[in-house]
């Protein structure tokens, strides 16, 4: 079965005056639907570019990225910002929310930009809040949540709709051990619904969650393990739903 | 545990999400701003002023003193002899031409106390059809029958009459039945009476209704006629300068918005992530300033009528008429409100242009664009500045296209030069002490918000600067030896409000008396002397608005379109025509006796060649002229008429005013209390101007153009700052003193202010210079206290603002805006 992401090749390189940046070289990486991916490696070994290609953020200078069997390559500017609002979904480490906008208006965002009416995108959006347990958060301001509500209800954006890929860097950076528990729970369960994740961690535990582990170094992908299932116990309650 | 689950095939679609994302953008803009309307109540306020400002301008136009209490709803008006045998077949022969007519009889003018123009008893129909909206009144009712007669309330006042009082002024007694007054002219005092009820008639102005081509065209009778201009002008005068003052605003407001999108720019990076198009990034910043200028033009509009409503009717007086407060302009006051609107969009539309195309990555990281190299746009902004200068030095300081062109390109320019000003300030880091090197270093860096800042505190001083420069110029002027209306030492009070260029009233020797007391004491007080000034007149020539017109030498103009007649003469270009008394002679040290006996004219300046001796019938006398020694003022006489030169022409003398002649320099106050004592009197005074009132209005500029410049301060120096935070944290671990932020926030105020200050300054200045190029030497007197307020106290000000606010910063500064 073809991957929801599907990375050939791709190298990137930033050019900085005379200098230049390799910081992806000749990636490969396949990512199949319901799986998850963690990606490691130290500080400027090309995790976050990798995950910035992934979702169409930015273009590789070599190689091809396919997101559900389509290439980047052949999509205009226009076509990658629907691409993004339809079929990724992101969740960065400490800034999720638009400020300004409730939880469940952050969470039914993308819909609307989607076009879909407002009454019906936020019902969405109050259904993937309750789903996470979120429901009484729903009228709050980003700055009335807690650390680890925000990266909830950013979860919560990140999966509304029709989304295939989830792409998560450091969703947990920047909170205590039980809400990023909490979060990669609730990143497992969207999995289970058929999601494709990748996540950029530090953490080796968190990424034993993942199914597949890629270790990145200087821009290469120098190691691919597959760590022991995570338990099952961590998938119970109202996040494994 | 993983599932294999089968991949649906996935469909993009077409479009931009259309109206729901449209909506969606613009409620996250109007919740931003209200989140954060504080950071741009610098460009807030300014539109409020802006659009209040135009509102009580509309207001005010539209309650401008008009032609109406002249010619009610006609736009002709006849004025025939009332003492005419004909007058009944001239009435009837414009009935026949023109239809519908209301006729006003004025008696003779009857003297009033105080008063150097009298009043006249008018018969006139309240109802009439053209006339009725001129009078109105105020207590009492309007007079029926010969018995009966209604007073303006200041001849009844002067009279010491009231309703039901007895009048017996013009040979028939009568009782005053009521108070009246003409709402459209206050000034105007006059005694009413049936129509019909005249005593003495001694003119008859017929109020008509008719096109000019019908008015040409139709038979009437021959007598003085005016006709009605149009009174449209004004609104339009104040909402194309209103538009000036937008286009000003709105180059604050790009500034202003382009800070603002520095400050979103993780926010609008998050909101692509999630699949916003660069349309829709690209609306939130319009729709922000859609928003920002709807409110700010909205809350105006509020602030100017709720003003107008309240000071409105204060205007009367001085306005000389009633006002409606509520007759607004409404329809005008809509367009000022959306052009607005629409400015401070057209002024979103470069920073929302410029975050849209700004990659995701980027803005997530809220990581500036590299700043382009600022030699381009100076160098554009150096072409602009000269082009600007240019048109300004060809506007000749009065053709509107250059005029209005020049001001525009070089404010551009004045935007464009920012970013170089900021390079420069950055270089000039290398030999300041540690925190300003710093400071100064981060500024060049984050240049994209600098230098919008920079941009606007330099528009705002240099606004500031030009006010201020055209100030120090009028106050030189003023100051001078010689030149100008008059000179500093003396005053013209004049019989006629318009002097010798409009009709002046002949007075009645008890009243010529009384103004004579009054200037003898004008003089008195400033311990001056006090010379007749006397005119000449065609004792044939018809009244008009109770006065003849002194002959003057006039320079004629071929019409304007749609003017009529052949020729046009203009006030400015008049020279007054001045009887040679032996009193006035001897006051310019001329020897009465020196004057030949056929000498007509005595001229003080070279010729009068190229002038035409108006009104009329003159046009091929050739007077013997004698050249002497006459004051070079505008005001003072420069031709005189000798009695064989009146005669010659049929002309008689009228006195026309007085001039009075201090051993020293007015003061303002000399001055002020002339006018109020000849304002009593019915007589206006012509001074040489102070200058006193341009230097409170450079003094207004100055302190409005540093408090501009500290809002825009105070919008960008926290954001740059918190930009740098990182570095500051380094500086701290390193040893600084614990004084080094204060230092650092307090240098990037201080430079940025000074950079400013030093652009803006600049710009006017050449500005100034292109304006003033053949006179340029009126800018060697400097308004030193403004310059130094904007040069010095700016940056000073700025310096120790940063500094004290900089106490405030520790909790926010390791945030990131919007966070």
């Amino acid at each position: 079965m073809s991957g929801v992401l599907e990375l050939r090749a791709v190298s990137k390189t930033y050019v900085d005056g005379a200098d230049e940046v390799h910081a992806l070289r000749d990636v490969d990486l396949t990512v199949e639907p319901g799986r998850m991916v963690a990606v490691m490696g130290p500080s400027g070994s090309g995790k976050s570019t990798l995950l910035t290609i992934a979702g169409a953020l930015e273009s590789p200078s070599a190689g091809e990225v396919l997101i559900a069997g389509q290439p980047l390559s052949a999509m205009s500017r226009h076509d990658r910002a629907r691409l993004r609002r339809r079929a990724i979904g992101y969740v960065f480490q400490d800034f999720n929310l638009l400020p300004g906008l409730t939880a469940a208006e952050n969470v039914a965002l993308p819909l609307e930009l989607d076009g879909l009416k407002a009454a019906k995108a936020r019902a969405a959006g109050l259904r993937a809040l309750d789903e996470l347990g979120l429901a009484d958060r729903a009228e709050r301001f980003p700055d009335q949540l807690s650390g680890g509500e925000r990266q909830r209800v950013a979860i919560a954006r990140a999966v509304v709709g029709d989304r295939r890929l989830l792409l998560a860097d450091e969703p947990t950076g920047a909170l205590d051990t039980a809400n990023g528990e909490a979060v990669m729970r609730l990143m497992l369960a969207a999995c289970k619904r058929g999601l494709a994740a990748v996540m950029v961690t530090h953490d080796a535990q968190l990424a034993s969650w993942a199914d597949r582990v890629v270790f990145i170094r200087d821009g290469a992908v120098v190691d691919r393990t597959a760590p022991r299932p995570g338990p099952d116990s961590l998938l119970t309650g109202e996040a494994a739903r | 545990m993983s599932a294999a689950v089968a991949q649906r095939p996935l469909v993009l679609g077409s479009g931009h999400g259309g109206l729901p994302a449209r909506r969606a953008v613009a409620r996250w803009a109007w919740r931003l701003f209200r989140r954060e309307w504080r950071q741009q109540a610098i460009v807030l306020a300014l539109l409020v002023v802006a659009v209040a400002a135009t509102t009580v301008g509309l207001a005010v136009a539209a309650n401008a003193p008009t032609e109406a209490g002249t010619f009610g709803t006609a736009d002709h008006l006849i004025a025939l002899d009332g003492t005419d045998p004909q007058l009944a077949a001239g009435l009837a022969e414009l009935r026949t031409s023109f239809g519908t007519v209301d006729v006003i009889e004025h008696g003779k003018k009857l003297p009033l106390p105080g008063s150097a123009n009298g009043f006249d008893v008018r018969a006139q129909d309240p109802h009439g059809p053209f006339g009725a909206p001129m009078l109105r009144l105020t207590q009492g009712r309007w007079p029926q029958g010969p018995g009966e007669i209604a007073l303006t309330g200041r001849v009844a006042a002067a009279l010491g009459l009231g309703v039901g009082g007895a009048w017996n002024q013009d040979g028939r007694p009568r009782t005053v039945v009521g108070l009246v007054e003409n709402p459209l002219d206050l000034r105007d005092a006059f005694a009413l009476v049936a129509p019909g009820q005249a005593a003495a008639v001694d003119r008859v102005d017929v109020l008509i209704r008719a096109s000019a081509d019908e008015f040409r065209a139709r038979p009437r009778p021959s007598g003085s006629t005016q006709v009605r201009s149009a009174d449209a002008s004004a609104s339009a005068v104040v909402l194309v300068l209103a538009t000036i003052g937008l286009v000003f605003v709105g180059l604050l407001a790009v500034a202003g918005f382009t800070v603002m999108a520095q400050r979103r720019l993780r926010a609008l990076g998050l909101l692509g992530a999630m699949g916003a198009s660069h349309r829709h990034i690209r609306l939130v910043l319009l729709a922000n300033g859609a928003v920002v200028g709807g409110v700010g033009a909205v809350a105006g509009a509020a602030a100017g009528t709720v003003a107008w409503v309240a000071l409105g009717p204060l205007l009367e007086s001085p306005l000389g008429h009633r006002i409606d407060r509520f007759a607004v302009p409404w329809p005008t006051m809509l367009v000022a409100v959306l052009l607005a609107t629409i400015t401070a969009v057209v002024a979103a539309w470069w920073p929302a242009r410029a975050a849209a195309r700004m990659p995701v990555v980027a803005a997530l990281s809220a990581r500036p664009a590299a700043p382009r190299p600022a030699h381009r746009f100076a160098a554009l902004g150096g072409v602009l500045l000269a082009a600007g200068t240019a048109a300004l030095a060809l506007a000749q300081q009065t053709r509107a296209p250059f005029i209005i062109g020049g001001v525009l390109a070089t404010a551009v320019a004045l935007l464009l030069l920012a970013p170089a000003g900021v390079a420069i300030v950055g270089r000039l880091a290398r030999r300041a002490p540690l925190a300003p090197r710093l400071a100064m270093r981060d500024l060049a860096r984050h240049r994209s918000r600098s230098g919008a800042a920079l941009a606007a505190i330099a528009l705002a001083v240099g606004i500031a600067a030009v006010v201020t420069l055209g100030a120090a110029v009028t106050v030189a002027r003023a100051a001078a030896p010689t030149g100008g209306n008059l000179p500093a030492d003396q005053l013209a009070v004049w019989v006629s409000p318009e002097a010798m260029a409009g009709p002046v009233p002949t007075l009645p020797q008890e009243q010529f008396d009384a103004v004579r007391t009054e200037v003898a004491t004008i003089a008195a007080d400033a311990h001056a002397t006090a010379v007749a000034l006397t005119g000449a007149v065609d004792p044939n020539q018809p009244l008009e608005r109770n006065g003849r017109q002194p002959a003057v030498y006039a320079k004629p103009h071929a019409p304007g379109p749609g003017q009529p007649g052949d020729v046009m003469y203009n006030s400015r270009d008049m020279i007054g025509l001045f009887v040679a008394m032996p009193e006035l002679l001897t006051h310019f040290g001329i020897d009465p006796a020196s004057v030949h006996a056929d000498t007509d004219l005595l001229l003080g300046r070279d010729s009068i060649d190229g002038y035409d001796l108006i009104p009329g019938r003159n046009a091929r006398w050739q007077p013997v002229q004698q050249h002497v020694t006459l004051p070079a003022y505008g005001s003072l006489p420069s031709v005189l008429i000798t009695e064989h030169g009146l005669a010659r022409l049929h002309l008689t003398p009228i006195p026309v005013g007085w001039l009075v002649d201090a051993p020293a320099a007015l003061t303002a106050a000399q001055i002020e209390h002339a006018q109020r004592s000849a304002a009593a009197a019915g007589v206006s005074v012509e001074s040489r101007p102070t200058g006193a009132d341009q230097a409170r209005l450079a003094g207004w500029f100055t302190g409005a153009g540093i408090a501009v410049a500290l809002g825009v301060l105070a919008m960008t120096v926290g954001l740059i700052r918190s930009e740098t935070a990182r570095d500051q944290r380094t500086l701290i671990a390193t040893g600084a003193r614990s004084g080094t932020r204060r230092a650092l926030t307090a240098a990037t105020a201080g430079a940025l202010a000074l950079a400013g200050a030093v652009i803006g300054t600049a710009c006017a200045y050449v500005s100034m210079l292109a304006w003033y190029h053949r006179e340029a030497h009126w800018l060697a007197h400097p308004p030193v206290l403004n310059l130094v307020a904007l040069l010095v106290g700016l940056p000073v000000v700025a310096y120790l603002g940063g500094w004290l606010l900089a106490g405030r910063e520790a909790r926010g500064i390791a945030r990131r805006p919007l966070e």
